[in-house]
């Protein structure tokens, strides 16, 4: 069986600047959820660029590799068409439009799904984000930064990716506004199967979502393998996670409370 | 998860009656309208000029085509978010193009209207293409550019086929009908006027449409949810431009003659101060942002005659310095507009009617 997304070897220079990404490799399977972590300036936005086809908006440059969504190759097609290929996008920082009302702004993204289908995919993504539908007519730029958040995921799911590409969710909220979208994201990975990759800082968090992980430090791959492997990892913990200040792992209880809440409060 | 299968979708607004009632007042008043001001008065009752504002039916119908202007910068700058100083050169396409398929090859008026509007689409295209590689100020630098080549190619077109005192147009003619009146100028102009009112307003609520005005807020996320907005700029370009085209190729047979010098680049700029007074982005602000741009200067005329006598200050500014004073008038609107209600009038007014119906809710 093919991965959804299979990257190869793949070394990403910016203009007189040297290799961001250096020969990098990362699969994505059909139905998996993985998280690519790493610390600022790892390279993560880099690879997301690449995947995406804006490195050129950026000057940037691939030097080696290959990259493949469902087994075609996809390096040097335009953005737009790795939409229309099943490929969602959830930005870095959002950016949702902040000028249109949120049901426009999830009709916006619902623009490469046929006509007759656009109702329900936007009940699909009601359904999963209630909060949505509350504030349907109002204009996005009154949303509040997880109700943006839902809304850029919202926007992604209309499209009925097969792989979703999801750029720092956590950036500005809460912890436990983000783990409420993350409950939702696994229900969309649990009913569709939608194959993820997710982008994080929050490396905690990340890993208690993803199936497995990766983790990038100045455009390598130091490390990957399931979740639980990367997170047992008593190097990377040091290094990148910042262990000092964490809690021990493995009891769920207060997490799920903590969810539970946030799904009400945010 | 939480069943919310049963969301119902459908839509905000009813169509009330009450609208419909409002719309054909308006049609009634538009109707009325130039026989008030043709026989200056209302029912046989005599208006002074002053009452009339000073305003005569060949303001009315210039304001009906600088309607079709700031209508569709407004379309390509307020909706679509691209900045044109170009407008004047898209005007200047549809009077050329006029020129040479009526007067030269003599086309009945409504081809040449529609050739207008296929060479403002063209030409727009073209100088759309910028937009492809360079964004912002760049961009707006590059429509100036396009403004100065085609009002460059107009004077010496002008210069080869006529002379210094310009284009000379026939007498417009929809079939056997003549327009040569200012009343039937007016009605060929209103029910055009509307007909790209709406459609602009159609087109907004479009699919196409909304994905524009999202381009408008974020490029990227707009790519991000696989839309091309290369394509969609070059279409808001060409759509826009042929409406100016159209409207200049109006303007060039209402006057009966067009020279290069009309469509400098003040004429451009004026485009631009219509949608900021009348907000950005809204087609109805295009509206009225054409309609003070246009008859404020002479409701100040009519003042000046008024004020013969006065002295001071008044006869200062009316009498002496009236040019003055409208632009004067202008530059301070817009830039109050600019810093208390950035949607100008437009946004003024959406400002109010929300109060209104807040209001009403809490009573």
């Amino acid at each position: 069986m093919t991965n959804m997304l299979e990257i190869k070897g793949l070394s990403v220079g910016y203009a007189r600047k040297g290799l961001a990404l250096d020969d990098v490799s990362l699969s994505v399977p059909k139905g998996g959820i993985v998280a690519l972590l790493g610390a600022n300036g790892a390279g993560k936005t880099t690879l997301i660029r690449a995947v995406t086809g804006l490195l050129d908006l950026h000057h940037g440059q691939v030097t080696h590799g290959q990259v493949a969504l469902d087994g075609h190759a996809i390096l040097g097609l335009p953005s737009h068409r790795l939409v229309r290929m099943g490929m969602g996008q959830v930005p870095e920082g959002r950016l949702i439009f902040k000028q249109l009302s949120v049901e426009d702004n999830l009709k916006v993204g619902a623009a490469i799904v046929p006509r007759g289908q656009v109702r329900e995919r936007l009940e699909a993504v009601y359904t999963l984000f209630p909060r949505l539908l509350e504030r349907r007519t109002q204009s996005a730029g009154w949303l509040s930064g997880g109700e943006q958040q839902m809304l850029a995921l919202g926007r992604a799911l209309v499209g009925n990716p097969r792989l979703l590409l999801v750029d720092e969710l956590s950036l500005g909220l809460a912890p436990l506004i983000v783990r409420a979208i993350y409950q939702q994201l696994r229900v969309v990975g649990d009913t569709l199967g939608t194959s993820m990759l997710i982008v994080e800082q929050n490396a905690k968090l990340a890993l208690e979502f993803a199936s497995s992980a990766y983790i990038l430090n100045s455009g390598r791959m130091v490390l990957s393998g399931s979740a639980a492997e990367v997170a047992a990892s008593d190097a990377i913990k040091a290094s990148y996670l910042g262990t000092k200040r964490e809690q021990p792992e493995g009891d769920p209880g207060p997490d799920a409370q903590a969810s539970q809440h946030a799904q009400e409060s945010v | 998860m939480t069943k919310h299968s049963s969301v119902s979708l459908k839509p905000a607004q009813p169509v009330s009656w009450q609208r419909w009632v409002w719309v054909a007042l308006a049609v009634v008043l538009l109707c009325y309208l130039p026989i008030v001001l043709t026989d200056r008065a209302i029912f046989g009752v005599r208006l002074s000029n002053m009452q009339l504002l000073n305003i005569g039916m060949s303001q009315v119908n210039l304001m009906l085509i600088a309607m079709l202007g700031a209508l569709s910068l407004n379309y390509l700058t307020g909706c679509a978010g691209l900045i044109s100083i170009g407008h004047a050169a898209f005007y200047a396409t549809g009077a050329m193009t006029a020129a040479i398929t009526g007067t030269q090859w003599g086309w009945p008026f409504p081809l040449v209207l529609a050739a207008a509007g296929l060479a403002g689409a063209l030409v727009g295209t073209l100088a759309g293409l910028p937009s492809l590689r360079v964004r912002g100020l760049y961009f707006v630098l590059s429509t100036l550019a396009v403004h100065y080549v085609v009002v460059y190619v107009f004077l010496e077109y002008q210069f080869k086929f006529f002379d210094v005192v310009g284009v000379p147009y026939n007498a417009a003619s929809i079939g056997p009908i003549a327009l040569n009146t200012p009343i039937r100028w007016y009605f060929f102009l209103l029910p055009l006027v509307a007909l790209v009112y709406w459609g602009l307003s159609n087109t907004l609520k479009s699919r196409e449409g909304r994905v524009m005005m999202a381009m408008r807020d974020h490029e990227l996320a707009t790519t991000s949810v696989g839309v091309d907005v290369r394509i969609l700029r070059l279409k808001a370009f060409a759509f826009s431009s042929s409406i100016a085209a159209m409207a200049g190729a109006l303007y060039a047979y209402f006057m009966s003659n067009a020279t290069s010098e009309a469509f400098g680049i003040n004429f451009a700029i004026q485009f631009i101060a219509m949608i900021i007074i009348g907000g950005m982005g809204s087609l109805g602000g295009a509206l009225v942002g054409a309609a003070l741009w246009l008859l404020l200067p002479s409701i100040i005329s009519g003042f000046a005659t008024q004020a013969g006598d006065a002295t001071g200050i008044v006869r200062l500014l009316l009498v002496e310095h009236k040019a003055q004073l409208v632009q004067m008038i202008f530059g301070v609107l817009i830039i109050v507009l600019l810093i208390f209600a950035p949607g100008g009038i437009a946004g003024i007014g959406h400002k109010l009617r929300h109060r209104w119906s807040v209001g009403k809710d809490a009573s």
